[in-house]
């Protein structure tokens, strides 16, 4: 008998500590249990995902009152390159600027491995951390870090600034609130890590972030779907600000492989969106069905004057005069207004890879 | 005309199979190893590119016993063209007599919705959903003996197996998803 006891009683000693993790699985689970989402896999890992299938209408927001002006310009009109990254370990932003000078001396101490003796100009880089405040929409969003490395020459001049070589940084614009909130406390997520420089200069930076942080980056491409999003979202801008084009490339696969570039007179755009828009009723969210509708009426119209089945290739690129994006996940914000909406986009893009 | 399952009577010791591909990409390799594969039974494999089958040599056509439609994710068309080809399928055919066959769904820079939407597609039909790989020798020669399998007990080579028994053990299923529970 007394054996049957203590076998009761101590699995329930052992069950104390584990229950931090207990709830934290089971708020994962939560996840798929609202109604407006469906679930899939991510491809090569059993996890199940939330994609929406209807969001809110962009709301162009002037960002110069909240966010210092001089960071959004560092953000906009580049092209970026993405790539997202798993939770930091114990990332502080209070810690910038030790930051600053723990990569400065690790990008030192990378490129002079294995030189003997130090030639040419580069002799050393100045790293800046800056938190771009205001940027986060949500209270669980942690604040976008931006990060740049200035390359000093030993011959400059008196007063020669320094030049920028590399510049990056790490988002997160109204992040899953569940996701975040389920977080373990010691850790930061800022999944969405955008570069523009050197690819040997985005390697070091990421292993150093590797290190430091313990996280894990892979890049990030942006599939069709959310191409088309992109697209719809621009589009739907254009009473407000002249989208001045609305271009469109797909990849057809066939002998030899097609590229069509399809460029719409924004009017034109604006007119199939509102019309797709103005019949399922005047609503505050956009659905995929929208979305898809209006990508079909394109593709539709192409068809009738070329007799090529878009649908049949890959999207692969969507511009207008307020950014461009790419499938190979390359961005470019050219307007400040919008640069929250996409932001947002990418960085659920970029949640989606996370793993669970 | 839609295709029917039930209208002729079968041959000794046959198999038809036709493979519905809209890109003709996969359904070449499939038939060689399909047909390749087995020795006891008469395997015949026809192809097309989507369906209604044209009337001409509708009279000489034999029986068919498993109709496969093989999609590939990195295209919309795809999708599209199998779903417009299950009008042209008479009910009967959905009692075990239909596969669905996808390839690239492991590629991460794609759509999940279309997955998605496939699966969907299959479990209102009740039909088996297989994976297959379609860019290695290995892959299409695995995607044949499944198929195959499948096309044993479709045509009633299997003593005490019928395909609708297979196909309610097979069928795909949309687990977990509240949007899907909702429509049952």
């Amino acid at each position: 008998m007394e054996a049957r006891v203590s076998a009761i009683t101590t699995p329930r000693n052992e069950t104390a500590p584990h229950r931090r993790t207990k709830s934290y699985g089971f708020s994962r689970r939560s996840l798929g249990v609202e109604l407006t989402s469906h679930f899939g896999c991510t491809p090569g890992q059993l996890t199940a995902v939330r994609i929406p299938t209807s969001r809110g209408i962009p709301k162009p927001r002037n960002l110069t009152e909240q966010v210092d002006p001089e960071h959004v310009a560092l953000i906009v009109k580049k092209e970026w390159k993405l790539s997202y990254v798993t939770p930091l370990y114990q990332f502080r932003h209070t810690q910038l600027q030790s930051y600053s000078k723990q990569l400065a001396s690790f990008l030192v101490a990378e490129k002079q491995q294995g030189v003997a003796v130090e030639v040419g100009q580069e002799l050393g880089f100045k790293v800046v951390f800056t938190a771009a405040l205001g940027l986060a929409e949500t209270e669980d969003d942690a604040e976008t870090v931006l990060i740049q490395i200035q390359s000093k020459s030993a011959f400059a001049a008196e007063g020669e600034t320094a030049k920028v070589v590399w510049s990056g940084w790490l988002s997160c614009v109204s992040g899953d609130v569940e996701y975040l909130k389920a977080l373990p406390p010691d850790f930061t997520c800022l999944p969405l890590f955008g570069t523009s420089g050197a690819e040997s200069l985005t390697t070091l930076v990421m292993s150093w972030f590797e290190r430091t942080f313990d996280c894990y980056f892979g890049p990030l491409g942006i599939n069709s779907t959310n191409l088309e999003w992109l697209a719809a979202l621009w589009t739907g801008c254009h009473s407000d600000t002249n989208i001045r084009y609305l271009k469109l490339a797909w990849t057809v696969p066939a002998q030899p492989p097609l590229d069509v570039s399809y460029t719409v007179h924004p009017q034109d755009a604006w007119e199939l969106w509102d019309s797709i828009r103005q019949e399922s009723g005047l609503r505050d969210t956009v659905d995929i069905e929208e979305v898809n509708c209006f990508i079909r009426g394109l593709e539709s119209h192409f068809f009738r004057h070329f007799r090529i089945y878009l649908s049949a290739g890959t999207l692969t690129k969507v511009a207008t005069s307020l950014g461009s994006a790419h499938k190979d996940g390359k961005i470019r914000i050219a307007s400040s207004d919008m640069m929250t909406s996409v932001l947002a986009l990418l960085t659920e893009c970029a949640l989606l890879k996370m793993p669970i | 005309m839609s295709l029917k399952p039930f209208n002729k009577l079968p041959e000794l010791n046959t198999a038809n199979v036709l493979l519905v591909e809209n890109e003709e990409r996969f359904q070449k390799k499939l038939a060689d190893a399909i047909v390749l594969l087995e020795n006891n039974v008469n395997v015949i494999v026809r192809l097309a590119r989507s369906l209604p089958l044209p009337l001409e040599n509708a009279e000489s056509r034999p029986r068919i016993d498993l109709v496969v439609f093989i999609v590939h994710l990195n295209s919309e068309q795809s999708l599209l063209s199998a779903e417009t080809s299950l009008k042209h399928l008479d009910s009967g055919y959905f009692l075990g007599k239909v596969c669905f066959l996808v390839t690239g769904a492991r590629c991460g820079t794609l759509p999940y919705e279309r997955l998605t939407s496939l699966k969907k597609m299959a479990a209102t039909l009740n039909s088996p959903l297989l994976m297959t790989e379609d860019k290695t020798a290995e892959g299409v020669n695995t995607a044949a003996q499944r198929v195959l399998a499948v096309l044993r007990v479709a045509a009633g080579l299997v003593p005490m197996a019928t395909g609708l028994y297979l196909s309610s053990l097979t069928r795909c299923t949309v687990p977990n998803d509240p949007d899907w529970q909702n429509q049952d």
